[in-house]
């Protein structure tokens, strides 16, 4: 392919802002006047809220407002309209620790603070239940009343016959895998300013990496119209899903302060609070039955997965959805029975994070035809490579039993790159042991979805203003939090447009004049705003080619324009600058407005939640990784030292973009899968700073390698898939399986600490041997 | 908790230019005051009200000559109480008479947090898992005490008493740290486990000293951090090992002895199982590389 | 109150702080310069790191008064004009940041580190950013940043 700007590697557009410190975030911004909002929080994990008295805290000089959950009328938000049962403040029942009671608005954050201890709250303390399996049990405290038995989100799902292929399989394994309880871990704690004006408009500045779920809820919140309602979107310190998708107590609290004092409201969380009380990703158990022939071919899967939701149903339903829907990928399966219960627990909210819902079943399932593998002999790469899908031919779709339907597949080329590379190639060669280290190498094979939808709204927009001077502005309600899409769409622009890259200027989403968008989650940014842009571009060029066809009297087929250079095919003599071609556009008759606009159609594809099938997304990256660590059998430390990922995203259009999205994937991964995990002991965080919940630092992690497999897939931009969440969810069976081969013992449990490890060995006799 | 401050509850601030000054400040508010050196530890807990806001924070920085670090072949090495913990940890002094100390020292959180934190402050804060204790504890260290009232010199195998707890009074200040001169033919190792190789707190930390007479252990000394409720010596494992060779055989069984004489807590950072497993891996470590290296 | 006197960034401030202000506070909020990050307000993430009298710190657990007399760099002070740092070209072209928010404190312990180690090793690189956490990048693309404003810097 020719491209001029696609496919090169450009600074980010945002980088200058950025690495000088003038980007601004959300708790960058003030106005004069501002007050500050701080949230009171629940010190028991369920209880009934007798009563709250607030009358202490409103006498409090400085203090302005008082918000309690009656404020808000009973209001309650959620993801479908069946499960809308979160208040923006504990409504008559505390479900987890440290939920918001109620919010003080004062002229300081110190007086704001003080006055949260002014507040009498009377609790009726309740039984709680910590443990999904313990909740399902009849008789277990009820947390939500329409939730009788706690479960809040279940499916059965049921393809091809499991039981026949299993009484067939020449072998059948049953194992339970786990993982652990982990957080995004962005840096910047939820923060936002808020201003209710007089006129009955709210706008709000703030971290929101999908601002239109804001916009949404504030305006239902609020009863407002949505063209009330402007969510100005600063720079987003990260995002990964959960929190910064939804609203917090925060955002609800100082809206509401600012619509009684009519001054603006601002709040910057803890990161203790951030960790402590923010929506997190769910933690799994995967009951998983799988069979084999006897050369290694996958015949059924049959995964039962019960997953700790938390005190609220969130975005439950997807989470669900996603971790049966991918059962099919990237290995050829017939049959496969999925049984997902979401269950309410009175820890804290489980919701999305990168890897969504598929890197628990994608870990347990890679893991397990690993097991299977070993029993019957088979190498892993080589088992894999059997079961692996092939890349359909160009114009012919894989479709899997639950109608997945893979337009590429890159999986047998990644796995075959890691096969080659001596990483894996010369993997015996490499010292297995050194002092009290034994060193492995492991594998994984994995998939994910990318350009994902929800139900409803699905389709990003873009629209492109041309400048008079030949430059050009790029609006879009797509976010960029850091993943980089705001460098992509530039460059996609700049592709169409046949313009310098400088010369496409985006600037922050702003709920009041960019199109509505669904939001940053699912890897779905650069593929589905990225169409949308390439149309809009589109429609921009034609307009521009009609001018200058119009000049030269020329056909508008004729024309070319590329590095803000315009030409006639035929006769290259025949040359101007873009800029001089937009103003001919633009003055032309009485002045012309040139503009494109798009919005995307890919994925627009029938999509069952009650059945799983269907497609959640446009299209599917594939991942191979492979991981080498030692692991010293007697602290049980594991320390990894490479990464080698082969991952096809299509084709990457920034490859400094997309392999730093890939890298970062994967050191979340490591931190899941060796590292990170909530320690919570009845509905209690016990690990709620950054010392003691252990992401990894700069001296933990491993020399990372890229492998680009390019795979063109023909629903996303220039062949564009996913990058990132595909190495996140690769990265932990990867771990395992070098695990495995540096001790011998098979790890079904995230995170696989040291003291998990020295314990293991010790089962095995092996510690210290 | 029901609140997550983000912001420090209200006290003064002086900065006593003399230590007389110093020690009146704390003589006369008593419990209200709070001497500062790096404030890494004081502020994260005033902040999260782990600890009562003090009415006054006394600052010690601007006192001449408390942050002096010298070394005196016969007196040995003066940590000032305001030396931080990067200037101590850099100091070719330190380097060259006690490596030992030096390393420890490097395994201690952040580049921002040693150059800020001080040694002083480490001890003083007492936690079970301060990095610079075993290594205080094996060199024997003397910390000189003083108030308004006078000096008092306490052995630091003297200073402990408790979790964040130690023998000093509310009107006192450690102005020095002292450590004598290691004896010839003495290596000290100190190890440390942590989940993460930076910024994480010790599981265990192993300290050990052996002072050899020909390959005869004249003087051992292990000290063991995040195992009991204070920074200890494990003097079952050192007499195991007094008056023998360092062998395989005597290592193991100091190193055992240390670990079925440690005392941890059961929490969210380890088991106990686990660390006194550890103990038994550190001190068996930190003594075969003892005996490995050439004297 | 306590009066204070600091130099920010070559410009001398007079200043009247309450005591229990950290100097963060002072620099995000009286001073205005919000380059300077809050990630965790107890010294774990790096995020508010600045350099004091020619020393990293975290901005957070200094106290303002503690900071009378001395001079400070924020991340404000390292370009000139229109010319980035070296550091910042490096992070810059190399694509050492995505989300920004730990990229301030990031460049300020490369500057502490660069300041004393010109040629860092891997292993000094990665000790030397070893208070900063970053979740975005993985790390790797930093390292190659360090590496590269070394190479700039000595050019």
């Amino acid at each position: 392919m020719d491209y001029a700007v696609i496919g090169t590697r450009v600074p980010r557009v945002d980088a200058r802002e950025k690495v000088t410190g003038t980007a601004k975030y959300a708790a960058d911004y003030s106005l004069p006047g501002m007050l500050w909002c701080k949230v009171l929080r629940s010190p028991v994990v369920h209880a009934k809220i007798l009563n709250i008295d607030t009358s202490k805290a409103e006498r409090l000089p400085g203090v302005k407002a008082v918000i309690t959950a009656k404020d808000f009328g009973g209001w309650t938000w959620g993801f479908m309209a069946t499960t809308r049962d979160e208040p923006p403040l504990a409504m008559g029942k505390v479900r987890y620790l440290h939920e918001g009671i109620a919010g003080v608005a004062a002229i300081d954050e110190e007086v704001a603070e003080a006055a949260t201890e002014l507040i009498k709250v009377d609790y009726e303390e309740l039984p709680g239940v910590f443990d999904p399996e313990e909740a399902m049990k009849p008789g277990a405290p009820v947390i939500h009343d329409y939730r009788p038995n706690n479960v809040s989100v279940e499916y059965h799902w049921n393809y091809g016959d499991v039981e026949k292929a299993f009484a067939e399989s020449y072998i059948v394994r049953e194992d339970r895998f786990s993982t652990g309880r982990v957080t995004k871990g962005y840096l910047e704690p939820p923060a936002s300013l808020a201003y209710y004006d007089p006129s009955g408009s709210i706008t709000v500045w703030a971290a929101k990496q999908s601002p239109y779920f804001h916009y949404r809820h504030l305006a239902a919140c609020f009863r407002l119209p949505l063209s009330k309602v402007r969510v100005v979107q600063p720079y987003i310190g990260g995002g990964f899903g959960g929190t910064k998708n939804d609203s917090v107590a925060g955002d609800f609290c100082a809206v509401m302060a600012s619509k009684k004092t009519g001054k603006p409201v601002k709040f910057i969380y803890s990161q203790e609070e951030e960790l402590m009380t923010s929506k997190r990703r769910h933690a799994m158990i995967t009951y998983s039955k799988m069979g084999a022939t006897k050369d290694g071919l996958l015949t059924a899967v049959q995964a039962k997965v019960i997953a700790e939701g938390g005190g609220y149903t969130a975005i439950g339903p997807l989470s669900m959805y996603l971790a049966g829907a991918s059962i099919a990928i990237p290995y050829k399966l017939a049959n496969f029975k999925y049984d997902g219960y979401r269950v309410f627990t009175n820890n804290p909210v489980c919701a999305a994070m990168r890897g969504h819902g598929i890197t628990h079943t994608r870990f347990a399932h890679d893991l397990q035809m690993e097991m299977i593998a070993e029993e019957l002999g088979i190498d892993f790469m080589e088992m894999r490579l059997r079961n692996a899908i092939d890349n359909p031919k160009p114009g012919t779709v894989y479709r899997t039993v639950n109608d997945v339907t893979l337009n590429t597949c890159g999986m047998k080329e990644a796995l075959t790159a890691i096969k080659e590379d001596p990483i894996w190639a010369e993997r015996e060669h490499a010292p297995k042991r050194v002092g009290s280290t034994s060193f492995g190498v492991g594998i994984s094979g994995t998939a994910y979805v990318g350009g994902a939808r929800q139900l409803g709204h699905q389709s990003c927009a873009a629209v492109i203003r041309l400048c008079e001077d030949g430059t050009a502005n790029l609006l879009t309600g797509a976010t960029d939090c850091g993943q980089g899409s705001d460098t992509v769409l530039c460059m996609i622009a700049a592709e169409e447009l046949g313009m310098k890259l400088d010369d496409v200027v985006i600037k922050r989403v702003d709920t009041a004049y960019t199109p509505c968008d669904p939001g940053s989650y699912g890897s779905r940014v650069t593929l589905l705003a990225g169409q949308a842009t390439q149309i809009a571009a589109a429609e921009v060029r034609k307009q521009l080619a009609e001018a200058a066809a119009k000049t030269w009297n020329a056909k508008p087929e004729e024309i070319q324009i590329r590095n803000s250079v315009v030409s006639l095919k035929s006769n290259p003599d025949k040359s101007m600058t873009l800029e001089n071609l937009a103003k001919i556009a633009s003055y032309s008759g009485s002045g012309a407005v040139i503009m494109g606009k798009g919005y995307s159609s890919y994925g627009l594809e029938p999509l069952d939640f009650k059945t799983g099938a269907g497609n959640g997304g446009t299209s599917y990256s594939f991942t191979a990784q492979a991981t080498r660590l030692g692991v010293d059998l007697e602290t049980g430390h594991t320390t990894v030292t490479d990464f080698l990922l082969a991952h096809d995203c299509g084709r990457p259009l920034n490859p400094i973009g997309a392999e730093g999205q890939n890298e970062g994937g994967a050191v979340q991964g490591l931190g899941q899968a060796i590292y990170e995990e909530f320690i919570i002991d009845q509905g209690h965080t016990r690990n709620s700073t950054f010392l003691d919940y252990k992401m990894p630092r700069s001296t933990d992690i491993p020399d990372i390698r890229i492998i680009d497999i390019i795979t063109d897939d023909p629903n996303g931009p220039y062949g564009a898939k996913e990058a990132s969440e595909g190495s996140h969810v690769s990265a932990p069976p990867s771990v395992m399986s070098a695990i495995h081969d540096a001790t011998g013992i098979w790890f079904k449990e995230q995170p696989v600490t040291p003291e998990k490890i020295v314990k293991a060995l010790k089962e095995a006799g092996k510690w210290g041997k | 908790m029901t609140t997550f401050y983000r912001r420090l509850p209200r006290f003064d601030y002086v900065q006593p230019t003399s230590l007389d000054e110093a020690l009146s400040l704390l003589g006369r508010y008593k419990a209200d005051a709070k001497p500062l050196a790096g404030g890494t530890d004081l502020i994260p807990q005033v902040k999260g009200r782990d600890m009562a806001a003090p009415r006054v924070v006394v600052d010690l920085k601007a006192i001449p000559g408390l942050d002096a670090i010298t070394y005196d072949a016969t007196k040995g090495l003066t940590l000032g109480a305001m030396a931080t913990i990067a200037n101590v940890e850099r100091s070719v002094l330190v380097r060259e008479h006690y490596p030992m100390l030096s390393n420890a020292l490097t395994t201690m959180a952040s580049p921002q947090v040693r150059n800020r934190a001080t040694v002083t402050g480490n001890i003083c804060t007492a936690v079970p898992s301060a990095d610079s204790a075993p290594t205080l504890l094996v060199l024997e260290a003397v910390l000189k005490l003083v108030s308004q009232k006078g000096e008092r010199l306490v052995p630091i195998t003297q200073f402990f008493t408790g979790p964040r707890q130690t023998v000093l009074t509310y009107d006192e200040l450690i102005t020095e740290i002292r450590i004598p001169s290691p004896p010839p033919k003495s290596r000290g190792v100190y190890l440390k486990l942590s989940p993460r190789k930076s910024m994480d707190l010790a599981v265990v930390g192993v300290a050990a000293f052996v002072v050899r007479d020909g390959e005869t252990c004249k003087d051992v000394r292990i000290a063991l951090g995040a195992v009991a409720p204070t920074p200890i010596r494990e003097a079952r494992a050192e007499s195991a090992l007094l008056g023998k060779k360092l062998t395989d055989e005597s290592i193991e069984e100091a190193a055992s002895a240390a670990s079925s004489e440690c005392r941890p807590i059961d929490d969210h950072r380890a088991a106990r199982e686990y660390r006194c497993d550890m103990v038994y891996v550190l001190t068996r470590r930190a003594l075969t590389q003892i005996k490995e290296e050439a004297l | 109150m306590k009066e204070i006197r600091i130099t920010v960034n070559g410009k001398p401030y007079e200043l009247s702080v309450r005591p229990w202000a950290t100097l963060l506070e002072v620099i995000r909020e009286d001073l205005g310069l919000t380059g300077t990050k809050e990630g965790c307000g107890v010294g774990e993430c790096g995020a508010c790191t600045v350099i004091m009298n020619g020393k990293s710190v975290n901005a957070c657990l200094v106290l303002a008064p503690e900071a009378d007399g001395k001079e400070i760099t924020t991340i404000e002070g390292l370009a000139q004009g229109e010319k980035l740092d070296p550091i910042q070209q490096a992070f810059y072209e190399i694509g050492g940041l995505q989300c920004g928010f730990c990229t301030p404190g990031m460049i300020m312990s490369t500057k502490a580190l660069l300041a004393e180690t010109p040629e860092p090793t891997d292993h000094e690189i990665r000790k030397g950013l070893e208070g900063n956490f970053c979740r975005c990048t993985g790390y790797t693309k930093i390292f190659e940043s360090v590496r590269e404003a070394s190479r700039k810097s000595r050019r």
